[in-house]
C-alpha cells in the first residue's frame, strides 16, 4: 500500500481539517480556489457544514450562496452564474443533487455545456442507517450518460482535495462523487498529483487486475494483499475518472493480465463496471467479474455491514479475482 | 420613456416591431409546418418593447459581458424570440425560413448556440433559477446588467418556480424581473380548468416580490412598467402581463387548439391577411 503520509506532522493544514473525509476536503479545496480566483463561488443546498464551507462563508459571505433545501433551484442558479463567467461549485447530497435536479442538470448544465462543478456528498451507501432514500447507488450511471459531463469518483480525502483543485482550469460540467460522514481509509498520498482522465495504478501485478473507484479502492488494496499471500499477483487501478475513461489503462490491463474485476459502491448497472465492459467488448474482449450493488435497494444498517451483505467487501473482490485466475 | 414629446412616436415604432414579430413568427412556423403559435403571438408585444426599448444589447457583439440578459423560460415561444432576434440584427432574417430545418440553429425551443439566446430552454420551470444565477453573477462582478425572465403561465405549475420565487426575494435581487405571459391557456385547456393559478398576484406578493399587473398588449402600459423597473428597491420585480393566447389571429385566439398546431399555406395566408388589417 502507498505511504499516504498521514502521520506526517509537516502535512498542510487541509489534511487535518479534512479529517480523512472527502466531503470536507472538497469544501476546503473550494475555499482555497476562492482565495485564488474571484470568479469562484459556492452554491449550497443546506450543506454548509456537510461540505465544510463555513470558512468560505465567513471570509467571502457573498460567494457562499446556500439556497436551502432546493436542489432544482440550486442547479439552475449555478448554471446562470456560469453563463456570466463565474465558476460555481455546487454542493449537495449525492442522492438529491443528482436525481432531484436531474432535468436542470441535464438541460441547464450538461446540454447548455456550462462550467459547473458539482460535489455530491454521502454517495453510495455511506449513509447506511439513513436507508434507501439516502443511498446514492445510481449517480455514476446518471452522470455517465450525459454528454459534456466529466464524472469523477474520489478514493479518499486527499484525492478529494486534488481532484477539486484540478477543476480550476477545466472547462465544462464536472461531477465529483464524495464520501459520507465517516472516515475514509486514506489510500493516496497527500502530495499526489491528479489528472482528470488519467487513472492511477496503485499496485502493479500480472495475474489479474482490479479496477476500482471510490471507497472500494481501499477494499481492492486489501484484497490484493490477501491474494498476494496466496501467490496471486494483482494489479490495482484507481479509476477515479469514470468519464472520460482512461482507455489506455484499461486496455493495458486487459492485454497484460489474466482478467479484470471492477469494484464500485454503485449499482452493477451503468457504473464503472459498465464503462469498462463497454470499452473491452469492442476493443479487447476480456474475462470480467463485477463487484457492486445488485439490482435491489439496500437494507438499513451500518455501511460496512451493508457493503458486506451485498457483496462489495474485500473478500468478494478476492473471490472474484480467484474465479478468474483459478 | 425619457422624451415624452416623442412618446407616441416611440410607441408606434414598438407597435410596428410587434406586428413584424407576429408576421415573422407565422413565417417561421409556416416554414416549419407546425408549431407553437399561441404562446408566440401572446408574447409579441412584450418582446418588441423589451428588445427595442428596454434591453441594452449589442447584436453585433452577442457576448458583450455587460449586456442585459433575457431568458425565455417558456421556450416553446421560440418563434417569437427568433423573430425579435432577427429583427434586432442578431442574425440574418433569412434564418427564420429555416425554422426546424436540418442543422438549423432555430428549433422548436431556444438553443444557447444561437446568437442572442442566453440559455437553452424548453424544459419548463427552469428559467427563473437561471435568471437568479445571472443576477447574482452581475452582483458578484459589480456589473450593472439587468436580467429579465419571461415565464409562461402554464409552467408556473412546476414547483421549481416557487423555489426560485423564494430565493430571489431572500437574495434581494432587484436587478431581476420576471414577466408572466398570462395568456390563460395551456396545451390541454384553460389554465383555470387544468390547475388554476389564482390568486396569482397575491401569491407573488406573499413571497415578497414587487408586483404590477398590466395589459400585455397595450404598448404604453408595457413601456411604462419597463421604465419603472425595479418596481421597488431591494426586491425582485414581477410583471403579470395579461395577454391573449394566439393574439392577432381571430381563429387562434384564446384556444388550446392553437397552442401547437399545423400551419398550412391556407392558415398562413389567412393569418397574414388578418395582420394586414391590424397594421
Amino acid at each position: 500500500m502507498n505511504d499516504t503520509g498521514n502521520g506526517n506532522s509537516d502535512a498542510p493544514e487541509w489534511v487535518s481539517l479534512a479529517a480523512n473525509q472527502s466531503r470536507l476536503s472538497f469544501g476546503l479545496a473550494v475555499t482555497e480556489l476562492a482565495e485564488r480566483d474571484d470568479r469562484v463561488v459556492a452554491v449550497g443546498s443546506d450543506t454548509l457544514d456537510l461540505i465544510g464551507l463555513r470558512t468560505l462563508q465567513e471570509r467571502h459571505p457573498g460567494r457562499m450562496i446556500d439556497v436551502g433545501i432546493a436542489e432544482q433551484n440550486a442547479m439552475g442558479i449555478a448554471s446562470g452564474l456560469a453563463t456570466t463567467g463565474m465558476h460555481p461549485y455546487l454542493c449537495g447530497y449525492a442522492p438529491f443533487i443528482t436525481a432531484r435536479s436531474m432535468e436542470q442538470l441535464r438541460n441547464d448544465v450538461a446540454y447548455a455545456n456550462q462550467r459547473v462543478v458539482i460535489g455530491g456528498a454521502c454517495s453510495g451507501i455511506s449513509l447506511g442507517v439513513s436507508g434507501g432514500t439516502h443511498h446514492a447507488i445510481e449517480d455514476i450511471a446518471l452522470m455517465r450518460c450525459l454528454p459534456n459531463m466529466t464524472a469523477i469518483v474520489v478514493a479518499d480525502a486527499h484525492q478529494g482535495w486534488h481532484a477539486t483543485l484540478a477543476t480550476q482550469d477545466h472547462d465544462g460540467p464536472v461531477y465529483i462523487r464524495l464520501g459520507g460522514r465517516a472516515v475514509e481509509t486514506p489510500v493516496t498520498p497527500i502530495d499526489a498529483t491528479f489528472k482528470i482522465g488519467k487513472a492511477d495504478v496503485m499496485r502493479d501485478g500480472r495475474d489479474v487486475t482490479v479496477i476500482a473507484c471510490g471507497c472500494l479502492v481501499a477494499e481492492a488494496l486489501t484484497a490484493a494483499e490477501t491474494l498476494s499471500e496466496k501467490g496471486v499477483d494483482v494489479r490495482v487501478i484507481n479509476m477515479h475518472t469514470i468519464k472520460p475513461l482512461d482507455r489506455e489503462a484499461v486496455l493495458a490491463a486487459a492485454a497484460e493480465t489474466g482478467g479484470i474485476v471492477t469494484a464500485e459502491e454503485h449499482h452493477l448497472t451503468g457504473g464503472l463496471g459498465g464503462a469498462v465492459a463497454e470499452l473491452l467488448a469492442e476493443e479487447h474482449p476480456t474475462r470480467m467479474r463485477f463487484v457492486g450493488m445488485p439490482d435491489e435497494y439496500a437494507i438499513v444498517g451500518p455501511t460496512d455491514k451493508i457493503r458486506d451483505r451485498y457483496g462489495m467487501s474485500a473478500r468478494h473482490i478476492v473471490a472474484a479475482c480467484e474465479s478468474l485466475v483459478g | 420613456m425619457p422624451d415624452k414629446s416623442n412618446r407616441e412616436a416611440v410607441l408606434d415604432q414598438l407597435r410596428e416591431e410587434a406586428l413584424k414579430i407576429r408576421r415573422n413568427s407565422w413565417r417561421a412556423l409556416h416554414a416549419a409546418g407546425i408549431g407553437h403559435v399561441g404562446g408566440a403571438l401572446s408574447a409579441a408585444d412584450l418582446l418588441a418593447a423589451l428588445y427595442f426599448h428596454f434591453l441594452r444589447l449589442r447584436p453585433e457583439e452577442p457576448g458583450w459581458a455587460d449586456r442585459d440578459r433575457f431568458v425565455l423560460s417558456k421556450g416553446h415561444g421560440n418563434a417569437a424570440l427568433a423573430a425579435v432576434l432577427a429583427q434586432a440584427g442578431f442574425f440574418d432574417d433569412s434564418r427564420l425560413d429555416e425554422f426546424y430545418a436540418y442543422e438549423s440553429l432555430l428549433g422548436m425551443h431556444p438553443d444557447i448556440k444561437c446568437e442572442g439566446v442566453e440559455m437553452s430552454t424548453g424544459g419548463l420551470g427552469h428559467g427563473l433559477s437561471i435568471g437568479i444565477g445571472m443576477a447574482l453573477g452581475a452582483r458578484l462582478q459589480k456589473k450593472n446588467f439587468r436580467t429579465i425572465v419571461m415565464i409562461g403561465d402554464g409552467e408556473l405549475q412546476e414547483g421549481s418556480n416557487w423555489e426560485a420565487a423564494m430565493a430571489a426575494v431572500h437574495l434581494s435581487l432587484s436587478s431581476l424581473t420576471a414577466i408572466i405571459d398570462y395568456n390563460k391557456v395551456q396545451q390541454s385547456g384553460h389554465i383555470h380548468e387544468m390547475m388554476g393559478l389564482e390568486p396569482l398576484a397575491d401569491k407573488w406578493r406573499a413571497f415578497g416580490w414587487a408586483v404590477r399587473e398590466i395589459d400585455g398588449h397595450e404598448m404604453g402600459e408595457i413601456a411604462d412598467v419597463l421604465d419603472a423597473l425595479p418596481l421597488e428597491a431591494d426586491k425582485p420585480s414581477l410583471v403579470i402581463a395579461h395577454t391573449v393566447k394566439g393574439k392577432g389571429a381571430s381563429f387562434a385566439e384564446d384556444t388550446y387548439l392553437w397552442h401547437n398546431n399545423v400551419v398550412t399555406d391556407e392558415v398562413y395566408e389567412k393569418a397574414l391577411a388578418e395582420l394586414e388589417w391590424q397594421a
